[in-house]
């Protein structure tokens, strides 16, 4: 087991509550591939340093989990698909 | 316990330095993740993160900071993690 977070950038004119929704998605996949989520941090909309697509705001949120590494592979694939996600980055804290 | 002490903590830093002969005086060098935070360095704290880059977002060198070299390395991981996601400017100004 090892300690990730996953750090999920949603596009702006999302409504909050479907972005909520969309984290719960995210973080109940990860459950199903038997990881243990222990911290589901929301931020909220923030101004990006810097536009990415011509965007300038977009919802962050970062979730804090134990897992296997393979669990991971399928959530960063469907995240890169995702429309609706602008980027995303897993990191292992040290 | 006077400050001339000789297991004073400033006494010891001044055995330590070389004898000075004129010059510039090096300014005294503090890691300061190490202290605070037990070398944990976080992405997510931009404020903390900010100290350590120039007004035009580049990552200030170690010589600049004073940071050890294993605080310098995760300072540098962090930013650029931070910049990844938008936190940080890959360029000010």
């Amino acid at each position: 087991m090892r300690t990730y977070e996953l750090m999920t950038i949603f596009r702006p004119e999302m409504a909050e509550t479907d972005v909520r929704t969309e984290v719960d998605r995210v973080a109940g996949a990860l459950t199903e591939r038997g990881a243990e989520i222990t911290k589901n941090d929301f931020w909220g909309k923030r101004r990006f340093a810097y536009e990415i697509n011509h965007l300038t705001e977009g919802y962050y949120s970062v979730l804090e989990f134990q897992s296997e590494p393979a669990a991971i592979v399928d959530i960063d694939r469907a995240l890169s698909l995702s429309d609706q996600v602008v980027r995303h980055k897993f990191i292992r804290p040290d | 316990m006077s400050p001339r002490s000789k297991n004073s903590p400033a006494a010891a830093k001044r055995k330590r330095r070389a004898p000075e002969r004129g010059g510039r005086r090096p300014k005294k060098q503090t890691c300061e993740f190490c202290d605070r935070t037990k070398g944990h360095v976080d992405y997510k704290d931009v404020a903390s993160l900010r100290k350590f880059m120039s007004d035009r977002a580049k990552i200030r060198s170690s010589r600049v900071t004073g940071n050890c070299p294993r605080c310098q390395r995760k300072v540098a991981r962090a930013i650029k993690n931070a910049r990844e996601m938008a936190l940080l400017p890959y360029l000010g100004r």
